[in-house]
């Protein structure tokens, strides 16, 4: 069974009146240890379909399954008990809680988990350490550069033990040399721990690293690659 | 990291304004806090006045008195049967009779109608403080034909101490009588209308002139414990059963009593207006809060936070914002009310204050409501600013909360 599954997935955005086609039915299955990306040009419809992926918006027609339960039928509370258990976001920018510092990031939702304090406490510093950022535990976001932030936000996305990272450009705001490192570290936790990655970008070293590159074009899958 | 951290943090995240906020919630409740206590010191000041001038805690009349407060309802035996009971009573300081009755006063240059009141000087002492009131002259003694007359008596009459003024009054047989006193001291009582009234005079010279022979009108008694007021009341009216008509200050002076309450329904008054204000503050700063935040929280709303979580948060930092402005505007009301323990000095206004009975120094008095009442509004003021700011939050969609930019 696929981790995620959308079934002739149809998303349109109203703003004033104007109707805006954003994914024109899609198909798609995600598979369990996957490194996949979403790939396409600005307004095809990546960050669109990883949002529905992600139960943080709700297709116009068709249906999202993770692991095959219907999303349709969620509540928002259901939708967020899914998210917090199931899945794990990176952002392109701005991902952690300013007033908590890196490790209290880490360690927000083990704690929304219900996770004993030492128990979660522990984890955080071991994924911190993972990451490479042992000694900042105690920084606050914004006394850390994007890259570290970044690596942050991964730690606390596989802290939960989600089924999936979903992750919307995790590289765009990073220099080069900074978002090669984060990659390799995504990259090196998908086939260390089998932690399975869904990014949407255009960045081409993404691009080449991932195991399977969807294309998506006005919306539509235009090609599906696996390598 | 709970959500009482987490709140505590974002409340800090903007310094300057939360200390606006802080400020505003401050001065509004020691200004409301102020204000009620100078108030209360007004009114508590008018009612012990009342009490310490004339009233006492309780009086005793004969039944009737109270439709027909005139010169033909007396007690019986000069109540010297009841006030043995009374003073039988461990809770009861004092007592002393008097004679009340109508009565023209003349001086060689006025005239004027007057209250007389009849007193046994050395137990009015103990009950009121019209002898620690005098301005002039001498407190009643062993002298017959004394008389107390008020300031504005006095200026009325044109008269001083050593004066002489005939009152004439209409005695329990319906004759008309009179006789001549001197004017023993003038007192000021700072109730220009009781001073403007009232005559004291012997209580045996009081009853020679109006022929009744012993008879008193009331009993006034001063309780212990201003707090046992109206259980020494009942106990008394208990004890008296229909011999006499048993009531405290605020049955006999009953517009004193509806003052106090209006005082507490104008305090209502003004508590709800700077609340609701204080609401209308808060909640356009957690709104503003909230806006500011839209991206964090759709991030928060993406890695699961429940929503009641959320809401949760924005109620907390709202509840936050206000007992922080709360404690201080507390600490700046008591700070207020210790420097003004020697009063407000209303002197400018001591003419219209002496019409409600009030003198020109004015002490605030903080009763236990006027912490608690605040401190109660505040929770609730929170709690309604946070629920617009709380429910925009928490009805945020994810997906367009995390691209708010």
């Amino acid at each position: 069974m696929p981790i995620l599954e959308a079934r002739d997935v149809t998303k349109t955005y109203q703003t004033r009146g104007v109707e805006t086609p954003a994914l024109r039915g899609v198909s798609l299955a995600i598979e369990a240890g996957e490194f996949s990306a979403l790939a396409g040009p600005s307004g095809s419809g990546k960050t669109t379909l990883l949002n529905l992926f992600g139960a943080l918006d709700v297709p116009t027609s068709g249906e999202v399954f993770l692991e095959g339960q219907p999303l349709g039928a969620l509540s928002g509370s259901q939708l967020a008990a899914l998210r917090l258990e199931k899945l794990g976001f990176v952002f392109q920018a701005y991902n952690l809680i300013p007033v908590l510092t890196a490790r209290e990031n880490v360690e927000f939702v083990m704690e929304l988990q219900g996770v004993k304090p030492a128990e979660r406490h522990a984890r955080a510093e071991s994924l911190l350490a993972e990451v490479g950022l042992g000694e900042l535990g105690g920084k606050r976001p914004l006394e850390m550069s994007g890259g570290q932030q970044q690596r942050v936000a991964v730690a606390r996305a596989i802290a939960s033990g989600p089924r999936i990272v979903l992750a919307d450009e995790p590289t765009a705001n990073l220099d080069s040399k900074t978002a090669g490192q984060l990659l390799d570290l995504m990259h090196a936790m998908n086939r260390e721990h089998g932690v399975t990655f869904l990014f949407s970008t255009h960045d081409a070293r993404v691009i080449a690293k991932a195991s399977r590159v969807v294309r998506l074009v006005d919306g539509r899958v235009a090609a599906d690659e696996r390598r | 990291m709970g959500t009482w951290r987490i709140a505590w943090r974002n409340v800090f995240r903007n310094p300057r304004r939360t200390g606006i906020v802080v400020t505003a919630v401050a001065v509004g409740v020691a200004g409301a806090v102020l204000t009620m206590a100078t108030n209360y010191g007004m009114i508590f000041q008018m009612v012990e006045n009342a009490i310490a001038r004339d009233l006492g805690h309780v009086q005793v009349h004969a039944p009737g008195y109270a439709d027909d407060p005139g010169i033909e309802h007396r007690l019986p035996d000069g109540g010297r049967a009841i006030a043995r009971e009374i003073e039988a009573d461990s809770r009861v300081r004092a007592c002393a009779p008097r004679l009340r009755g109508e009565a023209l006063v003349f001086s060689p240059r006025a005239s004027s109608g007057a209250s007389l009141v009849g007193v046994d000087p050395a137990r009015e002492r103990e009950v009121t403080r019209v002898a620690d009131s005098l301005v002039e002259g001498e407190y009643l003694g062993a002298g017959r034909r004394f008389v107390l007359l008020g300031v504005p008596m006095a200026h009325r009459l044109s008269v001083g101490v050593g004066d002489k003024v005939v009152i004439s009054v209409q005695d329990a047989a319906g004759d008309l009588t009179g006789e001549a006193f001197r004017v023993a001291g003038v007192y000021d009582t700072a109730s220009r209308d009781f001073d403007g009234t009232t005559i004291f005079l012997p209580l045996a010279t009081a009853q020679a002139l109006y022929g009744v022979d012993g008879d008193v009108s009331e009993l006034t008694i001063v309780a212990r414990d201003r707090g046992e007021v109206e259980a020494l009341r009942d106990a008394l009216a208990a004890r008296v059963g229909d011999a006499a008509l048993v009531r405290s200050w605020d049955q006999t002076q009953p517009l004193l009593r509806y003052m106090v309450e209006m005082f507490d329904q104008m305090g209502w008054i003004v508590y709800a207006a700077v609340f609701v204000a204080m609401a209308f503050g808060i909640a356009n700063v957690m709104l503003m809060a909230v806006h500011e935040r839209i991206r964090e929280i759709g991030i928060l709303m993406a890695i699961g936070m429940p929503p009641r979580r959320l809401v949760g948060i924005i109620t907390v930092e709202s509840l936050v914002l206000t007992t922080l402005g709360l404690v201080l505007g507390l600490g700046l009301a008591l700070w207020g009310v210790a420097a003004l323990h020697d009063g407000i000095d209303l002197s400018r206004w001591a003419a219209g204050l002496s019409d409600f009975g009030v003198g020109a120094r004015i002490v605030p008095v903080l009763r236990p409501d006027d912490l608690t009442v605040p401190a109660v509004a505040a929770a609730v003021t929170a709690l309604l600013a946070s629920l617009w700011p709380a429910t925009r939050a928490a009805r945020l969609r994810p997906a367009e909360a995390v691209r708010h930019t």
